[in-house]
């Protein structure tokens, strides 16, 4: 069973992951395709985002909203190359 | 063979003017059309609309939209609609529109359509007033793409693709935690299809889901949201009898 600190750590962790969230949401870039997770003990955050100023944004955002916390990223940019082939669909 | 290039998700800022126009000129060599498959802006403000409208506006080969939620944020679709349309794209909503494309009459029945889930796991028209509105609202689009892909058969259109924002199936949202499935899609498009008949069903919306799924009635859909197809867009060669 967890001390009572810690539970209180662990809540603290999931809404600051749920803050950031709205606050990707909520500013310059609407974004709510980016996830952010708990697992063990470290905050993944994952997604495409439409630009490189657009990733640039969402890293800052991340640092600023989960600031001292353990945080692995993974924010690829959208790509925008032509297909190199077609889906037959008979 | 039709060939029908797809895209949505594409969520064009100030700064992502250009982005996507090399690609698309390459469109009149791979495309008979361009659908576009909702959320072209990110908060769907008239400035963003503008970048999107710049971004297709004298392209070679016919534009077809619907918008997304993102492109109802600043809650003035109408005026999304209106700057995509003066840059020559038909945006459709419980509407279809008929492409013709050499001798063969191609017919795109959209809607943005909404949430709601699938069957066994959807919401009901039920209880309060938000929630009932809810569905119902999600009943209103399926209807009204029914409705458009009805018309577009009576108009002997002969391939008809559908095309949403939100997902008619959960194959394509596989990727996606499914506690978020019901705001993702719902049964009620799928329904919608497999009642009038498609040959293809084309969405956006599932940025972590994957590309391919199928109606039960065994229509294809795909799932064509940016971050999914890692293109520009992606080309399907439909073949007409």
């Amino acid at each position: 069973m967890s001390e009572p600190l810690d539970q209180h750590s662990e809540e603290n962790v999931e809404y600051r992951v749920a803050h950031l969230r709205d606050r990707l949401a909520a500013e310059e870039l609407g974004e709510l395709g980016v996830r952010a997770e708990v697992r063990a003990g470290a905050v993944v955050v994952t997604g495409t985002v439409p630009s490189a100023q657009c990733r640039e944004t969402v890293l800052r955002t991340v640092r600023e909203e989960l600031d001292g916390l353990a945080v692995h990223t993974d924010v690829v940019v959208a790509e925008n190359a032509t297909p190199d082939h077609a889906e037959e669909l008979p | 063979m039709i060939r029908v290039a797809a895209v949505g998700d594409i969520h064009m800022g100030p700064e992502s003017q250009g982005l996507l126009r090399p690609a698309f000129d390459t469109l009149p060599e791979c495309a008979d059309l361009l659908l576009l498959a909702g959320d072209l802006t990110r908060h769907g403000t008239p400035e963003e609309a503008r970048v999107v409208a710049q971004e297709v506006r004298g392209l070679a080969v016919p534009v077809v939209a619907v918008l997304g939620n993102h492109d109802h944020h600043d809650e003035q679709p109408e005026k999304v609609a209106a700057l995509l349309e003066d840059a020559g794209v038909r945006v459709l909503e419980g509407e279809g529109t008929v492409v013709e494309c050499g001798d063969t009459r191609v017919g795109v029945a959209g809607t943005k359509g909404f949430g709601g889930g699938f069957v066994g796991r959807s919401a009901g028209e039920f209880g309060e007033p938000l929630m009932k509105e809810f569905v119902r609202y999600s009943r209103r689009c399926a209807d009204g793409l029914r409705t458009a892909l009805e018309e577009l058969d009576r108009q002997g259109c002969a391939t008809r693709v559908a095309l949403t924002h939100f997902s008619p199936v959960a194959d394509t949202l596989a990727g996606e935690p499914p506690e978020i499935y019901p705001f993702l899609g719902t049964y009620l498009l799928a329904e919608a299809i497999d009642t009038a008949g498609a040959d293809l069903s084309v969405h956006g919306h599932a940025h972590a889901g994957t590309e391919h799924g199928m109606t039960a009635g065994g229509v294809r859909v795909r799932n064509v949201a940016q971050p999914v197809i890692r293109r520009a867009f992606n080309v399907y060669h439909l073949n007409v009898d």
